[in-house]
C-alpha cells in the first residue's frame, strides 16, 4: 500500500498542473493581503467580508479571510482536480490497464489514489493558511486582536488565533471530503477526467444553491455545504459552536456512500480503456 | 502438450451488457516455452480474451489461469507475466525511465528489476529514455512497452500486436526477441494481424472469429490442406471467372477485387495465367498466398466488414 501510495504521490508531484493549482492557492492570499492593505476599507465588521476588516488589526486573521473566500469555490476546484483525475486521468492515458496488470489489488490502488487526494486537500488548504499567515503577518503584524465597536467586540490573543486557525484549517479540509468522494466516485465510472472534476464542482455548487433556498426547510441541514462557513465564529466570535460538530458529521454519509460506490464499482469494473 | 499448460483458457465467455457476446465458450492452452499466435479478424474477441487472461475483465463464465492459478484482478501470479495490451501507454509527462520505475515500484518491488539492462537494450531508446514520453513517436512508445513487458524477466509474455508502429528493423528485432524468449523457456501468447509474423515465430496457433474459437493447432496442422492458393489481379473479373471454371484443378474461385483468389489443386499459376490470357483477360499481378494466410481466410472468410 505504501509503495503504491508513494508512486501515486510521485505522479502528482512530477506534474506541472499540480504546481499551477497549488500556485494559485498560494498567490491569491497574497493578492488578498495586498488588497486589504492598500485597497478601500469596507463598511461593516460582522458581514462575511468582516474578516478582511479585522485582518487590519492582526495578520493572524488574514489566513482566515483567505480561507473563507477560497473555500467557497477555488479550493473546491483544486481538490476536485486531484480527486476527479485520480482514476479517470490514468484511464484516459491508457495507462490504467498497465497498472492493473501488476499484482496490485484494485482496492489497494484505489486506497492509494484516495489517500493521495486526501493529502492534496490538506496541502491545498494548509497552503492557503500558511501563505495568508506569512503575507498577513508581514502586512499587519502577528499580534492579538482587540476591537471595541458599538455593536462588535473582539478580544483574542495570538495563541488563540493560531489555535483557531488550526481548527479552521482542519474543518475546511474535512468539509471538502464529500466533494472529493463524489469526484473520486465519478472518476471510477468514466475515463473522462474533466467530467469527474466537473461533477465534483457541480455537486458543491448545487449544494450551495439548494442551501440558499429557505423553503427547503430542515432538508438544508443535510447539504454538505450548509455548515461550511460556520468555523468563522471561531475567529469573529472567539467561540466554536455545535454547528462545527454538525459540519463534521454531515460529511460522513456522503463520504461513505460515494467512496463505497467507488470501491464497489471499481472492483468489478471491466478495464477496457 | 503433455504437461499442464502454463496458460489455460477454460470455456471462457464474456458478454458486455445485454447484447454483445465478445467471447463465446473459448478453450485453449499454451504449453511451457511455446509461442502461441492468437489470430482473428477485428472483433474476433482476441483482445477481450487477453484482457480476461490478465484480470482486466471479469469473465461472464469460464476462467483463465496461469501456472495453474486462476486469474483474478491483481492475482499474485501476474508478477510472473509481462504484457503489452494494444498500444503501449504511459504517464505522458514523465520520462521513459521514470515510467518504468514507477510501474515497477507500484507493486512494492525494489528498483532496479532483474532484466532491466536487457529491456533497455531491446527498447534501444538511448538518451531518449530520459525524455518525457509525450515527446515519443508511436514506435518509441511500442519499444518502451516491450521493454516494460520484459522487466523482471517474466516467465510468461502476453502481447497484443507488439509490432504495431515499428519499422521493419524493429519488427525483426522483436521477432528475434520472441524466439530468444521461447528458447529460454518463456511462454509467449501473441496476438497479431500479421500472419507472416505469426507463421514465422509461432509454434502454435489459435484462430478466433466472432468470439468463437474456430481452429487451433500447429502451423503445419492448420496449413495442411493439399491445395495452394494464388491471387490474380485481372481486368475483367466476370470473364476471368468463366475461364477459370473451365480450367481443370481449379477448386474454388473467390472475388477479391480487383482480382480473384483461386484455390489450385494441380495446375500451376503459369497454366492459369495462360488460360486467362488466351481468353483475352488481362492479368496484372499474380501473388502466391502465404500458407497460413490461406488457412486463415479459409477459416474466417474474405469479408472485411462484419456486423
Amino acid at each position: 500500500m505504501i509503495s503504491t501510495f508513494r508512486v501515486e504521490m510521485s505522479k502528482q508531484l512530477r506534474r506541472i498542473r499540480t504546481y499551477v493549482a497549488l500556485g494559485i492557492v498560494v498567490v491569491l492570499p497574497v493578492i488578498m493581503t495586498l488588497a486589504v492593505k492598500y485597497g478601500e476599507r469596507g463598511r461593516r465588521a460582522d458581514n462575511p467580508e468582516a474578516l478582511f476588516q479585522i485582518a487590519r488589526n492582526s495578520g493572524l486573521v488574514m489566513p482566515a479571510a483567505a480561507l473563507l473566500f477560497m473555500s467557497r469555490f477555488l479550493l473546491v476546484v483544486v481538490v476536485a482536480i486531484f480527486a476527479g483525475d485520480a482514476v479517470a486521468g490514468e484511464a484516459s492515458w491508457g495507462n490504467l490497464r498497465y497498472v492493473l496488470v501488476r499484482p496490485i489489488g484494485r482496492a489497494r490502488l484505489l486506497w492509494a489514489k484516495l489517500a493521495m487526494a486526501a493529502v492534496f486537500i490538506v496541502i491545498a488548504t494548509g497552503l492557503i493558511v500558511i501563505t495568508g499567515l506569512l503575507a498577513g503577518g508581514l502586512a499587519f503584524g502577528w499580534h492579538r486582536v482587540d476591537i471595541e465597536l458599538p455593536f462588535f467586540t473582539l478580544h483574542e490573543s495570538a495563541g488563540q488565533l493560531v489555535w483557531h486557525l488550526v481548527i479552521a484549517t482542519a474543518y475546511v479540509a474535512w468539509s471538502m471530503t464529500s466533494v472529493v468522494a463524489l469526484a473520486f466516485m465519478v472518476s471510477t465510472l468514466t475515463d473522462a477526467a474533466t467530467g469527474a472534476i466537473g461533477a465534483g464542482v457541480g455537486f458543491y455548487v448545487v449544494s450551495q444553491i439548494l442551501d440558499a433556498i429557505p423553503q427547503l426547510g430542515a432538508m438544508r441541514y443535510g447539504f454538505p455545504t450548509h455548515y461550511l462557513d460556520d468555523w468563522r465564529a471561531l475567529i469573529v466570535q472567539n467561540s466554536a459552536g455545535a454547528d462545527l460538530i454538525r459540519g463534521v458529521l454531515v460529511q460522513i454519509p456522503y463520504v461513505i456512500v460515494f467512496s463505497g460506490i467507488a470501491f464497489w464499482w471499481f472492483r468489478k469494473k471491466d478495464i477496457l480503456s | 502438450m503433455s504437461e499442464a499448460p502454463v496458460i489455460a483458457v477454460d470455456r471462457l465467455s464474456k458478454q458486455f451488457g445485454a447484447g454483445v457476446l465478445a467471447v463465446d465458450d473459448v478453450t485453449f492452452g499454451v504449453g511451457a516455452g511455446e509461442v502461441c499466435g492468437l489470430l482473428g479478424p477485428n472483433g474476433a474477441g482476441k483482445t477481450t480474451t487477453l484482457r480476461a487472461m490478465l484480470g482486466l475483465i471479469r469473465p461472464t463464465s469460464g476462467s483463465t489461469s496461469i501456472f495453474g492459478t486462476r486469474i483474478t484482478p491483481g492475482a499474485p501470479v501476474l508478477a510472473r507475466v509481462g504484457t503489452m495490451i494494444e498500444q503501449a501507454a504511459f504517464v505522458p509527462y514523465v520520462s521513459g525511465m521514470r515510467n518504468l520505475k514507477m510501474w515497477w515500484e507500484a507493486a512494492g518491488t525494489n528498483w532496479p528489476p532483474p532484466g532491466l539492462d536487457r529491456a533497455l537494450d531491446i527498447a534501444g531508446l538511448g538518451a531518449a529514455i530520459d525524455r518525457k514520453v509525450s515527446t515519443y513517436s508511436l514506435g518509441m512508445h511500442q519499444r518502451l512497452g516491450v521493454a516494460r513487458a520484459l522487466l523482471g524477466n517474466p516467465d510468461v509474455l502476453v502481447l497484443d500486436e507488439p509490432t504495431v508502429g515499428l519499422d521493419p528493423q524493429e519488427m525483426r528485432a522483436v521477432r528475434r526477441l520472441l524466439r530468444d524468449m521461447a528458447d529460454e523457456h518463456v511462454t509467449v501468447l501473441l496476438s497479431s494481424h500479421l500472419l507472416a509474423e505469426v507463421e514465422e515465430i509461432c509454434t502454435y496457433v489459435v484462430v478466433m472469429d466472432r468470439g468463437r474459437l474456430v481452429a487451433q493447432g500447429t502451423v503445419a496442422e492448420l496449413t495442411h490442406t493439399g491445395t495452394r492458393t494464388a491471387y490474380f489481379e485481372v481486368d475483367d473479373i466476370p470473364r476471368a471467372r468463366e475461364v477459370l471454371a473451365r480450367v481443370p484443378g481449379v477448386v474454388q474461385v473467390a472475388d477479391a477485387p480487383p482480382g480473384l483468389t483461386v484455390e489450385l489443386d494441380g495446375p500451376s499459376r503459369a497454366t492459369v495465367v495462360a488460360a486467362l490470357v488466351q481468353a483475352g483477360v488481362g492479368v496484372e499481378t499474380v501473388v502466391q498466398r502465404r500458407r497460413l494466410e490461406d488457412a486463415f481466410v479459409g477459416l474466417v472468410g474474405e469479408e472485411t466488414t462484419r456486423a
